[in-house]
């Protein structure tokens, strides 16, 4: 179980990106956070496996205080968190072998590592992971040979790498079209409910949003100003969260 | 006020063309342009180029024979020797003579159109110069020679007139100078070779330092950042070849050894500071996503960071090993070693078709070079 207290993030320059945020995430949920560009959703993914630091506040996790470990503590709790990011952060001139072994970086020696060896069952365990988001005939290819969508499974198989209970997923599919999008979705919608991995994720989209969601949160200025249901958004409550002009993607995005 | 800014704006640009003319006329006096002598001294500059045009690689194998002919003075003295009939040979006619007499000196079957110097040798062994002449088309000479009283017989021994010719054989051989070139080119090559790899050693780590994504961080983290930073800064604006003249007097003038030290601190300089623009333009994505699979400092380092940077690294260090080959050239004439030092003797000893074998040398590797090490870095892309 994922627990958010009183969470506050104010960046060097002054910016406050989250404030006082507080929200509990229950073991298999398939929460979606959403909010206007710059609402802090990236900052709220990113304080969870602490890729940013909090400025006050407390994430515990299965009764971890992830706040405030450091250290080899950080990177064991690190490792069953999956994180999937909207433009896949792959290496692009490494193979998509090289690219799915790394998520498994956490788990291995990091002396013989470090020399790129990888031990013969990791390759296996990749190899399986790419079968299992049906990539696996581009095993050797270059990551940046690949299409946006091939990408995004390829982060896939790499956050499977770290046989996650956790994965954050930061607007997953915002740079791919629509019916990427969905593929892409219900292999996150099969990991939660085959695999029962928490997934918390940031999305744009209110059909998707519809689709997936289990629990909604929305941010408008680093603030909570929506918590419930995806059936619960109605008219209202999206023109809070989005603002007067989203009307007509609302209207559009409802049919 | 406003009504004097066109102006004020107009004068500001008359001073600044004054200001370039009178500096350009400066520059033009102390340049001292000579036109005259530039035209005055074509003939020399003619004999210069052709020579430098046409490099030695081949000499033909040679023999050196002396040709030597017993001369009787007075012609009792000695016996009269019969002159061989063929091969290279001197005849005189008559065979023989005395003191004052002025004779007839021929020679057959040498090379053509080659200096020979004719002497006496003395019955006791002393040296006569007569004269230096060259022989015709046919590789012969003709000439007047008038007997002097010293070439007299002493005691049964006779004076001979004699030369050395080198008599080509035919066959060709590789110049010395060529292998002197191509011993020199190596050296050269090598030189630069080394040096760009203890340079490229030297800057990775510096080139990490001086990248402000990873050292500017804190600070104790700026505070480095920008002390190798103008470190790198200060060694880049000396000049390798005034490095090169420092190490010189150092470890001596003609040794490679100079050469070598001065390249590899310049090298690591300009390599530390293109290194860590590359280390800074490097996508922050992967590093931030192995970051979050719980992978440690030197994981991430390893698989996020080394990957984006090794084909501009090497890229780099190619294009770094082709700058340096050709400014070791050049480092020879201040003295450090390789084929700009053999040039530069060259040139000072006036032996010009040599130089010109060092020169077409040098442009045919820095070209070579230049092509391949292109060609790399294409693949490298
Ligand atoms: N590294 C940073 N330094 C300073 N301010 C930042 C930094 N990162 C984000 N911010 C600011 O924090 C606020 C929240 O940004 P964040 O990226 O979390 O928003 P977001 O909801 O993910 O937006 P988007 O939908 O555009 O990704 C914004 O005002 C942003 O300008
Ligand atoms: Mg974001």
């Amino acid at each position: 179980m994922l627990k958010v207290e009183n969470l506050t993030k104010v960046y060097p320059g002054g910016t406050v990106a989250l404030k006082d945020l507080s929200f509990e995430v229950s073991d298999g949920e398939f929460l979606v956070i959403i909010g206007l560009s710059g609402s802090g959703k990236s900052t709220l993914l990113r304080c969870i496996n602490r890729l940013i630091d909090p400025t006050e506040g407390k994430v515990i996790l299965d009764g971890i205080d992830v706040t405030a470990s450091k250290g080899a503590e950080l990177r064991h709790i690190r490792r069953k968190i999956g994180m999937i990011f909207q433009h896949f952060n792959l290496v692009k001139r490494s193979t998509v072998l090289t690219n799915v072994l790394n998520g498994r970086l956490g788990y291995l020696n990091p002396w013989t590592t470090t020399l790129g060896i990888f031990p013969g069952e990791e390759k296996k365990r990749a190899m399986d992971a790419l079968k299992r988001l049906g990539i696996d005939d581009k095993v050797d290819s270059r990551a940046d040979a690949l299409s946006g969508g091939q990408q995004q499974r390829v982060g896939i198989a790499r956050t499977l790498m770290q046989e996650p209970t956790l994965i954050l997923a930061d607007e997953p599919v915002a740079s791919l079209d629509p019916v990427l999008a969905h593929s892409i979705m219900q292999y996150l919608e099969r990991l939660n409910k085959e695999d029962k991995v928490t997934i918390v994720c940031s999305l744009h989209y209110l059909d998707l949003i519809q689709r997936y969601a289990t629990r909604v949160i929305g941010l408008k200025d680093g603030i909570k100003v929506f918590e419930g249901l995806p059936s619960e958004i109605n008219r209202e409550k999206f023109k809070e969260i989005y603002g007067e002009e989203a009307q007509d993607v609302r209207a559009t995005a409802l049919e | 006020m406003q009504r004097y800014i066109p102006f004020l704006k107009a004068l500001r640009k008359l001073l600044i063309t004054l200001v370039l003319v009178v500096l350009i006329i400066l520059s033009i006096r102390v340049t001292e342009p000579d036109l005259v002598k530039l035209v005055s001294s074509f003939p020399k500059a003619e004999s210069i180029m052709g020579q430098l045009l046409r490099p030695v690689f081949f000499d033909r194998e040679s023999e050196k024979v002396t040709v030597s002919q017993v001369v009787p003075v007075p012609c009792d003295s000695v016996p009269v020797p019969t002159s061989a009939d063929s091969g290279s040979r001197i005849v005189l006619d008559p065979p023989c003579g005395s003191p004052k007499d002025v004779i007839n000196l021929r020679g057959f079957d040498l090379p053509q159109n080659a200096e020979i110097s004719l002497r006496w040798i003395l019955p006791d062994g002393g040296l006569l110069s007569i004269k230096n002449i060259k022989t015709d088309d046919d590789g012969e000479i003709n000439m007047p020679l008038e007997i002097r009283p010293i070439t007299s017989a002493i005691d049964g021994k006779a004076a001979q007139i004699s030369f050395e010719v080198t008599l080509p054989n035919g066959k060709l051989v590789v110049a010395k100078t060529l292998k002197d070139v191509i011993n020199a080119m190596f050296v050269t090559i090598f030189m630069a070779l080394i040096a760009t790899t203890i340079g490229t050693i030297i800057a990775i780590p510096l080139s990490f330092l001086a990248a402000s994504n990873i050292t500017r961080k804190g600070k104790l983290g700026t505070v480095v950042y920008y002390l190798v930073r103008a470190f790198l800064n200060i060694i880049r604006s000396y000049e390798p070849l005034v490095l090169a003249t420092i190490f010189a007097m150092i470890v001596g003038f003609g040794s490679p050894f100079a050469g070598v030290i001065a390249l590899s601190v310049t090298t690591a300089a300009s390599l530390g500071k293109m290194f860590s623009e590359a280390v800074e333009s490097i996508d922050t994505g992967p590093i931030e996503a192995i970051t979050a699979t719980g992978a440690n400092r030197v994981q991430v380092v390893m698989y996020a960071v080394v990957p984006q940077i090794i084909p501009d690294f090497l890229s780099f260090t190619i294009y770094h090993w082709d700058i340096n080959v050709r400014i070791s050239t050049i480092i020879g004439f201040v003295g450090g070693g390789g084929i700009g030092y053999l040039l530069s003797q060259r040139i000072n000893t006036l032996q010009y078709s040599q130089a010109g074998t060092a020169l077409l040398a040098i442009i045919l590797v820095v070209w070579a070079l230049d092509f391949l090490s292109s060609e790399i870095r294409k693949s490298l892309v």
